[in-house]
């Protein structure tokens, strides 16, 4: 458990900061690579290692990031959605009504999508939670967040392990 | 690193750049239309999605703002170039930090309102930080797949 600690506690800080959204508008698509950054860092540094990180290692580190912040961010976000029975479903809905009407589809195109949306907003509102919705959050952050765990594990080793290089090279 | 992972590399990349511009092929086949709100919401993790930094051409939009709309189409034509090349140098990490300086340049003085938001800005910048992070994220693979 200890090795997965780094990746535990950057995974968990990920998927919190995903949910807020003012902090999403300053750091886009680099929270989950820096995320795991951070999990090879804080990896290098309980272990005391001054090796290089084999990649095999940094990929782990980064899917296991990924991992647990979509295991946290998914939890906050079904959670929040069952106490306060409302999200960015219910929120946008009047704009997402507005947009496929403008699509230029087959009108029964256009209702199938609306009442399939309409019946994820009306157990929302009654209910808190809907089976869709909790199936399209946890498929979304499974793949999306280890994908990109796993590329800011590969891109970070590399940072990380050229300052190793620099500082050996240095002695 | 061998032609057929270069190959599924680029696909993948072509896929996610595809999803951006999802509303542009809802003209092609209407049942895209029923995966819209959800790659929306899948875009939502990587992108604030702010409507006025989002890429409009006549009435519909990208899933991502105009830089990480570029950064993900840096990435992806990259991908397509190292498809027929092999990069010949080792790249020192400098490189990778040099590239992120223009938008983070950006990202700084528009919040400082030296200027206001440019989508072309914006675009350029995240193109250069995708199609040089590309060559780490190569790296990267090219030795994961050498110590496997």
């Amino acid at each position: 458990m200890k090795k997965y600690l780094p990746a535990l506690v950057c995974g968990f800080g990920a998927g919190v900061l995903q949910i807020v959204p003012f902090l999403k508008s300053f750091s886009c698509c680099m929270i989950m690579p820096l995320a795991a950054f951070f999990a090879i860092m804080l990896n290098q540094r309980a272990t005391k290692s001054r090796e290089k990180i084999p990649m095999k290692k940094a990929l782990l580190l980064g899917l296991f990031t990924g991992l647990f912040a979509a295991t946290f961010g998914s939890i906050l976000e079904i959670l929040i959605t069952l106490i306060t029975k409302h999200n960015d479903i219910i929120s946008t809905f009047p704009e997402l009504q507005r947009m496929i009407e403008g699509f230029p589809v087959s009108q029964e195109i256009k209702t199938e999508v609306l009442k399939l949306f309409q019946s994820v907003r009306d157990d929302i509102l009654k209910n808190g939670f809907s089976i869709l919705y909790t199936f399209s959050i946890l498929i979304n952050n499974f793949v999306v967040n280890t994908i990109f765990g796993m590329v800011g594990g590969l891109i970070g080793a590399q940072i990380i392990n050229s300052k190793i290089s620099n500082s050996s090279n240095n002695f | 690193m061998r032609f057929t992972y270069k190959l599924i590399l680029f696909f993948l990349l072509l896929i996610w750049c595809v999803g951006i511009f999802i509303e542009w092929f809802i003209k092609f086949d209407e049942r895209l239309l029923f995966l819209l709100p959800n790659l929306q919401k899948a875009y939502s993790l990587v992108c604030h999605q702010d409507k006025s930094k989002l890429i409009l051409f006549n009435h519909v939009a990208t899933l991502t703002c105009a830089r990480c709309t570029g950064i993900y189409l840096g990435l992806l034509l990259m991908s397509l170039i190292l498809l027929f090349n092999e990069p010949k140098r080792k790249l020192a990490i400098k490189l990778l930090f040099v590239s992120a300086l223009p938008m983070l340049c950006d990202v700084l003085l528009y919040s400082m309102n030296i200027y206001s938001y440019s989508k072309p800005i914006a675009f350029s910048t995240g193109f250069l930080l995708g199609s040089v992070g590309f060559l780490y994220l190569y790296a990267g693979l090219k030795k994961l797949i050498q110590e496997l």
